[in-house]
C-alpha cells in the first residue's frame, strides 16, 4: 500500500491489533487481506469500515496490520459467510483470500 | 486539482459533494474508465492479465475447488458491479455535484482502473520510479499518480463525513 496525499501519513502511535480478540473458536474459515503495493492505506481502512462496519481504529489497525505483517485476519465464519466476505473485498478490490482455520 | 484555492472535493454535508476539477482532467477520468469498459469485453486486450489478478482474483490461496465454486458462484456479479461501476464514472465525470453513492462508486471505479494500470506497470512498494524524460512508461505513470492523488481525496471526503 501506498500514501501519496500528505493526509494519509501513519498515525504517531501505533496500536498492536490483537487478532485472537476477533475470532471465535467454533467457525471454522477466516478471511484474509493482504499486503498488496496498489491500494491506498486510507482506501484500505475506509473499505474495512464500509464492508464490516468496523470503527476507524478497527479497520485501520487491521489496515497496519495489513501493511507491516503482509496480511491480517478481517473476518471469521461459515464457508458462505467467508465467501460473501471475500466477494464483498474484491468488489472493492481488496487482495483477498479465505481459508479453513 | 484545479489548481487554485479551493478544495477539490467539498464536502457539503454527509450527502453532497462539490467537485472541483478541472475540464481536461474530467475528460481524462471518464476516458479511463471507457478504456477499462472496453478492455473488459476484449479477450485480446492487453490488460486482460492484469484484468484476472486483480479485478477478479482467485478466493483461495492453493484450493482449486474452492476457487472453481467461487468463480461460477461470484464472476457475473463481480463483472455486472464492475461495468455498472465504471459507466457511472464515466456518466459522471462531468457532473459538478454528487451525493454520496455516486463519490463511492467513483473511489471504487477509480481505483480498479488504478489496479489495472498498476498491475500492468508491476508498481512496488518503492513507489515511482526514476523515469527519463522520453520514457514510453512516463504517461501510464503520471496517470497512476494522478487517479493515486484522487482516489486519495475522494477516500478523505468520504471519511472525514462518515
Amino acid at each position: 500500500m501506498t500514501s501519496p496525499t500528505a493526509a494519509d501519513v501513519a498515525p504517531v502511535e501505533v496500536q498492536e491489533p490483537s487478532i485472537d480478540t476477533t475470532l471465535k473458536v467454533d467457525q471454522p474459515w477466516i478471511v484474509l487481506v493482504w499486503n498488496d503495493p496498489i491500494n491506498l492505506m486510507s482506501y484500505v481502512t475506509y473499505v474495512l469500515q464500509k464492508v464490516f462496519g468496523y470503527s476507524h481504529e478497527k479497520a485501520e489497525s487491521l489496515m497496519l496490520d495489513v501493511h507491516e505483517k503482509g496480511r491480517a485476519v478481517v473476518s471469521n465464519g461459515s464457508k458462505e459467510k467467508a465467501e460473501l466476505d471475500v466477494f464483498r473485498l474484491h468488489e472493492h478490490g481488496l487482495w483477498a483470500t479465505m481459508q479453513q482455520d | 486539482m484545479a489548481f487554485g484555492f479551493k478544495r477539490t472535493i467539498q464536502s457539503k454535508g454527509p450527502d453532497r459533494f462539490i467537485i472541483n476539477l478541472r475540464d481536461d482532467l474530467r475528460e481524462v477520468i471518464a476516458a479511463v474508465c471507457d478504456d477499462v469498459l472496453a478492455a473488459l469485453d476484449d479477450e485480446n486486450s492487453p490488460e486482460r492479465d492484469p484484468m484476472l489478478r486483480r479485478v477478479f482474483p482467485v478466493a483461495h490461496a492453493s484450493d482449486e475447488s474452492v476457487n472453481e465454486a467461487y468463480r461460477d458462484l461470484v464472476h457475473s456479479d463481480l463483472l455486472r458491479t464492475r461495468r455498472e461501476a465504471l459507466e457511472r464514472v464515466s456518466a459522471t465525470a462531468r457532473d459538478t455535484e454528487l451525493d454520496r453513492a455516486t463519490l463511492e462508486t467513483w473511489m471504487v471505479g477509480l481505483n480498479t482502473v488504478r489496479l489495472v494500470l498498476g498491475t500492468r506497470l508491476d508498481v512496488s512498494e518503492d513507489g515511482f520510479p526514476q523515469l527519463e524524460p522520453d520514457d514510453p512508461e512516463l504517461p501510464a505513470w503520471a496517470l497512476y499518480e494522478f487517479l493515486g492523488v484522487l482516489v486519495g481525496m475522494v477516500v478523505d471526503a468520504l471519511a472525514r463525513t462518515v
